[in-house]
């Protein structure tokens, strides 16, 4: 098998839970909720891995934000994968999906040798489940989403299996994107042999604009055509308890309509 | 120091001042049936379409869809554009992308609105870097400011904590994703005029990017990517044959706790727990489950969860949004006759 | 008739790894094969469980068979007979290490050990709600300058349903008897238990320095813990890693308080108990008086003794990180010990632990024959207080 580099693109979000909505303002107030990976891209670093182990690859992380993703970053290293890559500049705050898959197509672009980007399924903060398509469609690459598991076979295929209505097992050309189904693996734990070289050894290189090549009015807020007018915490957060009285034939009724919307695809 | 340019390309969009005012729907489908999503946001796009005064178009990709093509009519649609070859009897990202956006260049709608759906997700990512334009991702409200030709769209993150309003004013077309089962599904009028037509657009093999080896429909046993979970406990003693017809009736899968598992009422890959499997549905039906932490942790993360005991003081009733104070054996019953009678309704 | 002679060839390498991984902790052991005999799984499993075998195992530098590796309850009735003394549960924690070394085997374990890196707890829980059991108590926020004690509460009790009941009648019990005591809040960091059973040493002592950090910081020198399990840590290892502040179970503090006049409790309905030792706070740590001096300080109940009990009391199967990992119907530890309860004839089945009182309730739904109620004996204590 030939040696393989793959990039697994992550992120750094704030526990859901933790996040308020200063009213005045209008902004969300982030500085006191606790940050963790995003959780789909532990399932989407845990399949690089196996492809990885796989193909005797190389795994190099690449994530847009601010320094202090860093020590979060590099318990990725620390799972065993191989390279750091941060994408940060003020510039690039603020930015939405167009603008955010630009930058990042541009760093992948930038490595220049690589065969498989893999991406978790959505964010936890923004959840859009934009990224992994836009990612693929900058760099005219195809897109296999909603991954459980991936082969390398022959010269320069992937085979996935994908759940999406069913299981199916789809072959692409590589160089090629993968998302991966949140929660389709058990993300291996750290490996304490490599956590010393992970958090205090290996370099983690980090681009901006110059180094990218991006062009200033693409990135960031002044490159995302979408704009945010409006902004409020959800009335309802934790479970409704609500009883349900009557006959069972009038509760089956609601019961109906309430699950109507949840079973509609 | 030249500054070395990033070499990606970007592709040619098209801005406010440029488009036309149309509102399109991409309708996805399936064994000869819209997906209840298309049709919801043909009813929307109807009520959009006539507060704007503009024309609402459907985009209908497949082979032989003539037939829902003019059922798109009826749902609403004045036009529907029909793009069909053999090649599309299945959905292909890497084509549909390409030969929707040809569409798209060549129409220029104002709004394109998607259902946010494994594959209309990932279509609306790449249509909208194609077309360098905004897309807000599985919405739950749309609203027109007609002085503007604006559409505002509510969104939720954060784990459904956050509510946003967004939009895109400048590039177009302004993109949305819906969520499904928002917007009510629209009346039928059989009677209703409109055009469907078929559009010419450049299909070659090289666009199938992917090929499907093998589908199945129904998998191995994997319960923590089920959508709809029912789960049994003791309280069922035993019965999950009824659960197995529940969940049949709501396209789900079955669960359960330990003892019915120790029983050998279902198999140990369906245990739902701490020590089982730890799922993430989006509807989870717990019947006759006294609640015990060991097993909410397996459901706690559902989007729905509505429980049934017959013990009103059963912990379970703490972790659901809907509650039920009934004998299981006739609550199923109950509530598969309301599905029934519901059904009957929806098909009349 | 002649046989062929098996061998086996020594791989120094694993032998070396080993000898590191348990700190030598196998070599008193000489076979005597009384830890197999006295393990509980000897009566659970169609084959048993050699102990003996892992040892042995060890000490030539052989990996065996290591699924069994996750049997392990860390019951301690193998170290309680062991005539060499051999930290035979410690032996088989170390050995958990090669699982992870090697990402074998695991199950749903990285999950748990992910949960406590992410979230502060091996249960999946959000670290915001910590303190959801306690939100109409009015908690001081612990202060060094007012308060004596450090009431530690532990992950299970503040998460689990079942369990915080047990933390809210600790709080009765301690307000009752006028202590001066202050909780962490949010800022209780996981004892990391979980972690050590399920055998990753190392990220157990990083753990274990971050919590000990903040005990520095909010400088405890006195701390009260609900369940044996975190107990265990305290006195225990985390001494071993600088710890400097002394620790009792609740079950010693509230007996302490009742010896000392400064708790009374009132008689209630007669009722019959009987008490199942945690194996952490017995076996573990020798305490098998305090709770029973609870139990007999309480007016109305009659204490009747179930067999076996104190030092050879039978495990309810929650601990060495069993309470993550299923086991098949007819191999578990707490139906045997409901229906040594059972056969009590007491009503009431007292514990002292949030994970055998989640066992044996498990086991008591399932099995039919008596009904008990299961309760910690600081719930029962803090039923019998001075009415309000």
């Amino acid at each position: 098998m030939p040696d393989r580099h793959i990039v697994v693109c992550m992120k750094v979000t704030p526990k859901p839970e933790e996040i308020q909505v200063d009213p005045e303002t209008m902004l969300i107030q982030r500085e006191q909720a606790r940050s963790e990976i995003n959780p789909p891209d532990m399932n989407a670093i845990e399949l690089g891995l196996q492809l990885k182990d796989q193909a005797n690859g190389k795994l190099s992380i690449v994530s847009m934000g601010p320094p202090f993703f860093e020590p979060l970053l590099r318990v990725g290293l620390a799972m065993g994968a191989d390279a750091l890559y941060l994408l940060s500049d003020r510039s690039f705050a603020g930015a939405d999906t167009l603008a955010t898959t630009y930058v990042l197509a541009a760093a992948i672009q930038k490595l220049g040798d690589v065969d498989l980007v893999v991406c978790g399924e959505e964010s936890s903060d923004g959840a859009t489940g934009q990224v992994p398509a836009g990612l693929a469609e900058w760099l005219h690459w195809p897109l296999l989403s909603l991954a459980i598991s991936a082969t390398f076979e022959e010269e320069n295929s992937l085979f996935v299996t994908r759940e999406s209505h069913g299981r199916s097992l789809v072959r692409g050309p590589l160089p090629a994107v993968l998302s991966v189904k949140s929660a389709a693996n058990q993300p291996r734990f750290m490996d304490y042999d490599l956590k010393p070289w992970a958090f205090d050894q290996a370099p983690m290189t980090i681009w901006g604009p110059d180094e990218l090549g991006t062009d200033e009015a693409r990135v960031g807020l002044q490159g995302s055509p979408t704009a945010v007018t409006g902004l409020r915490e959800a009335d309802v957060r934790d479970r409704r308890r609500e009883m349900l009285q009557g006959s069972l034939e009038e509760i089956g009724s609601r019961l109906v309509e309430i699950l109507d919307p949840y079973l509609r695809s | 120091m030249s500054r070395k340019k990033s070499r990606l390309e970007l592709p040619e969009g098209y801005r406010a001042d440029q488009a036309g005012q149309g509102i399109w729907v991409y309708l996805e489908h399936r064994d000869g049936e819209f997906a209840s999503v298309s049709l919801e946001l043909l009813g929307k796009g109807r009520k959009l379409a006539d507060q704007a005064g503009v024309e609402l178009s459907g985009l209908l990709l497949g082979d032989s869809v003539e037939t829902l093509g003019e059922s798109a009519i009826s749902f609403g649609a004045d036009e529907v554009c029909v793009i069909e070859d053999p090649r599309l009897a299945a959905f292909n990202l890497e084509a549909f992308s390409d030969l929707v956006c040809q569409a798209v260049q060549e129409g220029k709608p104002g709004v394109l609105l998607l259902g946010a759906t494994h594959d209309g997700r990932d279509l609306a990512g790449r249509l909208a870097v194609r077309l360098q334009t905004g897309l807000n991702a599985d919405c739950t409200e749309l609203v027109l400011d007609p002085a503007r030709g604006v559409l505002i769209s509510e969104v939720t993150g954060f784990g459904g904590g956050i509510i946003a309003l967004l939009e895109c004013p400048d590039r177009r077309p302004q993109m949305s994703t819906v969520r499904p089962g928002v917007f009510p599904l629209p009346e039928r009028n059989p009677a209703r005029k409109g055009r469907v037509l078929r559009i010419a657009t450049n299909i070659t093999d090289e666009i199938f990017a992917t090929t499907v080896l093998e589908k199945e429909e129904r998998h191995t046993v994997d319960l923590t990517q089920a959508d709809t979970l029912v789960c049994g406990g003791r309280g069922m003693d035993g019965d999950f044959d009824s659960l197995r017809e529940l969940a049949s009736v709501l396209g789900g899968d079955v669960g359960g706790t330990r003892p019915p598992v120790d029983d050998g009422y279902i198999e140990r890959e369906r245990q739902i727990g701490q020590t089982g499997v730890v799922c993430h549905p989006k509807v989870a039906l717990c019947l006759g489950i006294s609640g015990a932490f060991h097993f909410v942790v397996g459901i706690e993360q559902a989007d729905l969860v509505i429980a049934v005991n017959s013990d009103p003081e059963a912990p379970i009733f703490e972790y659901a949004d809907y509650g039920i104070v009934a004998d299981v054996h006739d609550f199923i019953p109950a509530l598969l006759g309301a599905f029934e009678s519901y059904r009957e309704r929806a098909h009349a | 008739m002649t046989e062929e002679l098996k061998t086996f060839t020594l791989n120094d390498d694993l032998w070396q790894e080993l000898l590191e991984l348990t700190d030598g902790a196998a070599a008193p052991c000489f076979q005597c094969g009384v830890c197999t005999a006295i393990c509980p799984w000897g009566d659970a499993r169609p084959d048993g469980f050699s102990v003996r075998g892992i040892l042995r195992a060890a000490q030539l530098g052989e990996l065996g068979e290591l699924e069994s590796l996750w049997l392990c309850s860390g019951c301690l009735q193998c170290e309680a007979s062991c005539p060499r003394g051999v930290e035979i549960s410690g032996v088989i924690q170390s050995l958990r290490y090669l699982l992870w070394r090697r990402r074998s085997s695991l199950h749903n374990l990285p999950s748990v050990l992910w949960s406590c890196y992410w979230n502060n707890n091996p249960l999946g829980q959000p670290p915001s709600a910590r303190m959801d059991w306690a939100v109409d108590l009015n908690l001081p926020d612990f202060d060094p300058s007012q308060h004596e004690w450090l009431f530690y509460v532990g992950c299970t009790a503040s998460y689990d349903r079942r369990a915080q009941e047990v933390a809210r009648a600790a709080v009765r019990v301690l307000r009752a008897a006028g202590v001066s005591f202050g909780v962490l809040g949010l800022d209780e960091p996981c004892c990391g238990e979980s972690v050590l059973r399920l055998g990753h040493r190392p990220f157990f002592e990083d753990m274990a320095r971050k919590a000990l950090a903040i005990f520095d910081q909010r400088e405890v020198k006195h701390l009260v813990a609900l369940s044996p399990h975190c107990y265990d840590m305290f006195a225990h290892e985390y001494p071993q890693l600088g710890a400097e502040f002394d620790v009792q179970h609740i079950t010693r503090f509230v007996a302490d308080l009742l010896e000392q006049g400064r708790l009374h409790l009132h008689a209630g309905d007669p009722v019959r108990v009987t008490f199942h030792d945690p194996c952490l706070l017995g076996r573990g740590n020798g305490e098998y008086e305090a709770p029973r001096t609870i139990l007999k300080n309480t007016p109305g109940l009659e204490f009747a003794p179930m067999q076996p009990e104190g030092e050879d009391g039978l495990c309810c199967g929650g601990g060495g990180g069993r309470m993550y990992l299923e086991t098949p119907p007819g191999e578990r530890f707490g139906d045997t010990r409901v229906r040594q309860a059972q056969a009590s004839g007491a009503s009431v089945l007292a514990t002292a632990c949030p994970l055998c009182i989640a066992c044996l309730e498990d086991s008591m739904k399932v099995l039919g024959g008596e009904p008990m109620s299961v309760l910690d004996v600081v719930e029962i204590a803090a039923r019998h207080l001075e009415p309000a």
